[in-house]
């Protein structure tokens, strides 16, 4: 079923799809769709998993997928080519699209046309929240953490470091699984 | 301040910070702005929503607004800095926590049911919540200062939630809006 592990260079070429596919987003349903469903590196469970460590763990989710892709079938230099994969060439591009915009920005058409789409990607990024809360929407727990974390930021105007230290190690301890009815009973 | 010196700036600011995102970025962009706009002043509020709707709109992953961040601080500095700066930043918030991810996914098989994950897993859920609520309400105040713009925002935010039609033919329309000039700053 499976495809032979691949090299480097596949791992490269891969990520690159990947990335060049997800033209304005979605690069988690375009890196299941070429990884398990075109190439078949991995099976959907196992991709699934992965998906879930690289949520979990700091940094971009689709570049932590590229590494732990990479890291699974490659070590180290198979974490290189997947970044590396998923990043130069969007990233050129995206720089040389950044020199354009510093170079003229300040003519008043390219700054009129920018103003709407300022617009259109701040209702994106006001999206991003709603997306995720009806995960938990029935934990009135969970709920609680989150308003008083945005009021945290929102309000008291605290920093974002020290909310995630202190709100993520409350949220963790409050979290932290408990053995149900004798501590003994997995003993 | 030299071109260098911002370099060094720059660096050791995204270095710092990569390790403190939860699910997956978005939740430094309040971060971002705070720092680039506020502490260092390497760019102004507009350039901000501007740079973050390159980074939306452009292919690949929306975390590299980093480096338009970088290229914008190293801009004043000439063209060599403002390019040099913005891959040094991009690579200094990506260094830490891909190390980390590295180390995770060789040794996720022995982690995988220490409650510690668990914890992790269900608890930080909540906070990345509230995060990104907070990260929606300053790209919103940073980007719009009219009612059209805020009009255009909430119809996209509804669009996002409730369709599967690609951002980028918002961002096409809301562009043509801006143009007309009926979206103004």
């Amino acid at each position: 079923m499976l495809a032979p592990p691949p090299n480097r260079r596949a791992l490269f070429v891969g990520m690159l799809q990947v990335a060049l596919s997800a033209f304005g987003g979605g690069l988690s349903a375009w890196s299941q769709r070429i990884v398990v469903e075109q190439r078949r590196w991995m099976s959907n469970e196992a991709f699934l998993t992965g998906l879930t460590v690289a949520r979990l763990f700091p940094g971009p989710n689709q570049i932590n997928m590229a590494v732990y892709i990479g890291a699974l079938f490659r070590g180290l230099a198979g974490v290189i080519a997947s970044i590396a994969g998923m990043l130069i060439v969007p990233f050129c591009l995206l720089m040389l699209l950044g020199l354009f915009y510093f170079k003229s920005h300040s003519l008043p058409a390219v700054d009129h046309v920018l103003t709407g789409v300022v617009a259109a990607a701040a209702g994106m990024a006001l999206s991003m929240g709603f997306k995720i809360l009806h995960e938990y929407w029935k934990d009135p727990l969970a709920i609680l953490l989150a308003l008083l974390t945005f009021l945290a930021l929102q309000v008291a105007h605290f920093q974002l470091i020290p909310v995630v230290l202190v709100g993520g190690s409350v949220a963790v301890a409050l979290y932290w699984p408990r053995a149900k009815g004798s501590t003994l009973d997995k003993s | 301040m030299s071109g260098f010196d911002t370099f060094w700036q720059v660096i050791k600011t995204f270095l710092g910070l990569s390790l403190f995102s939860l699910g997956g970025g978005n939740t430094l962009l309040q971060e971002y702005h705070h720092l680039s706009v506020d502490t260092y002043h390497w760019i102004t509020n507009n350039q901000f929503a501007d740079l973050y709707a390159l980074a939306e709109a452009a292919p690949g992953p929306s975390s590299m607004i980093v480096g338009l961040l970088g290229l914008g601080a190293g801009w004043p500095h000439g063209v060599w800095w403002a390019l040099a700066t913005g891959v040094a930043a991009e690579l200094a918030v990506l260094l830490p926590s891909t190390l980390l991810m590295v180390a995770a996914a060789l040794s996720w098989s022995k982690f995988k049911d220490a409650p510690l994950r668990v914890a992790l897993e269900r608890g930080l859920g909540p906070i990345t919540l509230g995060i990104l609520f907070s990260v929606g309400l300053t790209v919103l105040r940073t980007a719009d200062h009219h009612w059209p713009a805020y009009i255009v925002s909430f119809i996209v935010c509804a669009f996002m939630l409730f369709s599967r039609i690609s951002p980028l033919y918002f961002m096409a329309v809301a562009g043509l809006l801006g143009g007309l000039g009926i979206i103004q700053r």
